[in-house]
């Protein structure tokens, strides 16, 4: 049903609403009156006031215009002093534009609004990126106003190939996204393809990142990220440079990039900024810990529950004698403490930072200590977990460690059961589900399954930025130089 | 999905079938030195392990302890082991495997059989001949004597890669050389002085029996020849004492219809260690005259390892393999009669040295 812009029809809407205005105003003395129409504590009230309100009463010339619309056309040439005024007909688009934060003024007998973006409202500062800091680096995070986050983008993308393209979803929260690629680069059909899944997002609110994930990766029973999330802008150009599509969601203080691959999940802005050894040997570390973190629990537990020949003496007797008093399995202590040490990173993450500190020490240091002291848990166990879980934080992405501190789970348990057998059967099943994924096209695994010698530059080894010369082919299919 | 699940059938599968031989580490005792000894037609095994110790800071120190089992064969023997044991026991991580004189005498085949069948067993195990003596005495004297007995072989295994490059006495080296038709075998034997065990030379099997044991220069003359001497002494009389920093060996053979000559050619450098002479030894003429020295010495050594393949006949040096290896043809004519070929090769010795460094601290 269409339904004409009219102030009372608005102010029936909002009757039970305090923050929505809609208030008439009287211009001069020519019986002419619009409403204005705006959500109070979203708008610059001062700006409202200043530039528009004041000089529409004070101006002499207002008087002439002895019809709305004259008033409208004298409003939109430039009798209010505004950089972004648009007159609008659609009822629901002012709607939508005075619930984001806009001022409409509405004129009821010509049914239209002349809107103008003064919106300002409570946000936080750019700060330093909480997740992703770096040494050697830019210091600005994106924040949750997306207008601020695109700008962030553009300022480091000074290209007129930059297009920040507006889209909606969300039948209640309406949450505005910014599609953001570079069109000279970006594979334009994934673009579409991007753009036509958050069209069709049909849910009432999008209010946490899962809400838009979900619809995003394409094979969603893994629990591995198929989308990456960034704090930092200049991760962010960087990828679109590299032909990458970039989402900015309003409400948020990241931004997605798309296709995502497991290599591109090791990285880290920081590797760039070293010398090419060092950062090689930082992300060798990375994928060090990867395996360490992934595969140590379960190699003690097949080491230690069947094919103790694997060991050393030395190593073997050690063990031995540390878990002599130990009425436990290594396979339950494991297991045990691999579970005490989620519920510790979950209340650590739930509690008070004060308390949280405190909180660590207790559960990590004392019960530990407590617990190897009462023959409940064996040293070596405490290392062990210790040493994977550890190792599992240096993954750069949050995700991607998540995910692989559930495989560890499901890799322990099969090394209980089958020892080196099952850990084998757990890795063909983790490398088989790995290479099975695709994102938009593009293998998860990728560049490490490329034929193509040039894609595999920047994957375990960071070669000099000089040898760079070609964008991943996989993700650009054209337009590949990236320098000379 | 349906992958997964495909690939975890057979796993199930195994698991249902079979324990996987699951035990708990703590519930293993841990065989470190396995004796095998012969004797009243029985052969005995004294398996030796340790208890306490191990990463706790207030355990008691490690304490080795022997247990012994006895059985018409080494197998039935391991097995009385198991039965008698308190805990389960393994072969997985033992190092050292003693073969008295006794079970070497009786034959090499049926003492290292039912290791070589064990699936969990280390192939880079070291075995030793205890000469003279049970391998169980042996052991036993060295608890005596408060020996952490796996700790000083493993002081020999160390003091061993010191001398020669390789330890050629490992278990998946015995079990190739065990299938060579023609040559003997050499294994380091071990003699207990007080409170060490010392390994002073090779003992012989020939037919895989224990034949006879060799002199400590012979034993090096064999390993100079199966160039694995990593450092050697040399001491020249009244002039100085050096040591062997490189040595290479090489061994060429060549037919004459039946006769065959074996040209022995080392190359070696040594370092001066200590000067015993008043006169100056690094003059060109004086440094001549040492390198032949060290040659002859070198030398003596090498023909007293050939002398003894020549006066017995047994094939220490494995010529037979090397014939093989160069004269693949003809080696089918020496092969029927190769227990008399072998005493008629003619050696030739060719030896290059050179002095290189003296370490003199000014």
């Amino acid at each position: 049903m269409d339904i004409t812009i009219n102030s009372q029809v608005i102010k029936e809407l909002f009757s039970k609403s305090s923050d929505v205005l809609v208030r008439p105003i009287k211009i001069n003395q020519n019986d002419i009156t619009f409403h204005i129409f705006c959500v109070d504590g979203l708008i610059n009230t001062e700006l409202v006031d200043i530039a528009i309100l004041q000089t529409l009463i004070l101006d002499p010339h207002l008087s002439e215009c002895r019809t709305e619309r004259k008033v409208m056309d004298y409003l939109l040439d430039g009798g209010a002093y505004h950089v972004f005024a648009i007159e609008e007909a659609d009822y629901n688009l002012v709607l939508k534009y005075v619930l984001s934060g806009m001022v409409a003024f509405l004129f009821d007998e010509e049914q239209k609004a002349i809107v103008y973006d003064v919106r300002m409202f409570e946000k936080r500062s750019i700060q330093e990126p909480a997740e992703e800091g770096v040494m050697k680096g830019a210091k600005d995070a994106f924040i949750e106003v997306m207008r601020m986050n695109t700008a962030l983008i553009r300022r480091r993308i000074r290209s007129e190939y930059l297009v920040v393209e507006a889209l909606s979803a969300g039948k209640i929260s309406k949450t505005d996204f910014a599609l953001v690629y570079i069109s000279n680069i970006a594979n334009l059909d994934t673009v579409k393809k991007i753009r036509d899944i958050i069209n069709n997002i049909n849910i009432d609110n999008i209010s946490t990142p899962a809400f838009i994930e979900e619809y995003l990766v394409e094979n969603k029973k893994s629990i591995f990220p198929q989308i990456m999330y960034t704090q930092r802008p200049d991760r962010v150009s960087a990828n679109l440079s590299d032909g990458r599509i970039a989402l900015v969601v309003d409400g948020m203080p990241f931004v997605y990039l798309l296709p995502c691959q497991l290599p591109m999940l090791m990285q880290t802005p920081e590797d760039y900024a070293n010398h090419f050894y060092i950062g090689s040997f930082l992300r060798i570390i990375r994928y060090v810990s990867m395996i360490i973190t992934l595969f140590l629990p379960a190699f003690y537990i097949a080491a230690t529950t069947y094919q103790n020949q694997m060991l050393p003496v030395k190593l073997a007797l050690s063990i031995q004698q540390a878990k002599l008093k130990v009425p436990f399995s290594s396979s339950t202590e494991v297991l045990v403490l691999l579970i005490a040490f989620e519920i510790l990173i979950e209340a650590g993450l739930r509690l008070p930072k004060t308390v949280g500190t405190a909180m660590s020490i207790l559960g990590g240091l004392v019960i530990g200590q407590s617990a190897v002291s009462a023959n409940l848990l064996s040293p070596a166990v405490v290392v062990i977990v210790s040493i994977a879980g550890i190792s599992g934080f240096i993954m750069p992405n949050q995700d991607l460690s998540s995910g692989i501190r559930l495989s560890r789970f499901l890799l322990a348990i099969l090394a209980s059961i089958g020892g080196f057998f099952g850990l084998v059967v757990g890795l063909i099943i983790f490398i088989t589900h790995l290479c099975s994924l695709d994102n938009y096209g593009v293998a998860y695994m990728s560049p490490f399954v490329d034929v193509e010698a040039g894609n595999h530059k920047d994957t375990l080894f960071r070669f000099p930025i000089k040898y760079f010369r070609k964008r991943p082919n996989k993700i650009v299919p054209e337009n590949r130089e990236k320098q000379n | 999905m349906k992958k997964i699940i495909l690939l975890l059938i057979p796993f199930l599968l195994c698991g249902c079938s079979h324990d996987m031989n699951r035990k708990e580490i703590d519930e293993i005792n841990f065989i470190h030195v396995l004796g095998i000894d012969f004797s009243d037609n029985e052969y005995t095994l004294s398996a030796l392990y340790s208890t306490g110790g191990g990463t706790d800071p207030q355990g008691e120190s490690a304490i080795e302890e022997v247990s012994n089992g006895t059985g018409k064969t080494p197998y039935e023997a391991y097995e009385d082991l198991v039965l008698k044991n308190r805990k389960a026991i393994t072969l997985a991580q033992t190092g050292f495997f003693l073969i008295g004189d006794r079970a070497a005498e009786t034959g090499l085949k049926l003492c290292l059989d039912f290791l070589s069948r064990d699936q969990t067993i280390k192939m880079e195990s070291l075995v030793y001949i205890i000469k003279d003596e049970k391998a169980a005495d042996f052991i036993n004297k060295g608890i005596e004597n408060k020996q952490l007995i796996h700790e000083d072989l493993e002081t020999i295994k160390q003091k061993q890669k010191q001398i020669v490059t390789r330890n050629d006495n490992n278990l998946v080296n015995i079990l190739n050389e065990m299938k060579q038709k023609y040559s003997g075998i050499l294994i380091p034997y071990l003699i207990a002085e007080e409170k060490i065990f010392l390994i002073e030379g090779y003992a012989v099997f020939d037919q895989l029996k224990l034949k006879d044991y060799l002199d400590s220069e012979t034993s090096s003359g064999v390993d100079f020849i199966k160039n694995i001497i990593r450092t050697y002494p040399i001491y020249l009389e009244d002039q100085a004492d050096l040591s062997i920093s490189y040595s290479d060996t090489n061994l060429k053979s060549e037919l004459d219809n039946k006769n065959i000559k074996i040209t022995i050619k080392i190359n070696f450098e040594t370092m001066i260690n200590e000067v015993i002479t008043e006169e100056n030894i690094f003059s060109p003429e004086v440094l001549l005259e040492l390198t032949e020295r060290q040659n002859k010495f070198v030398k003596g050594i090498v023909e007293k390892a050939v002398n003894y393949t020549t006066a017995t006949g047994i094939d220490i040096l494995q010529f037979a393999r090397l014939i093989e290896n160069q004269h693949a043809k003809d080696w089918r004519n020496l092969e029927a009669d190769w227990s008399e070929n072998i005493l008629d090769i003619e050696y030739e010795y060719v030896l290059n040295s050179k002095i290189v460094k003296s370490f003199i601290l000014d």
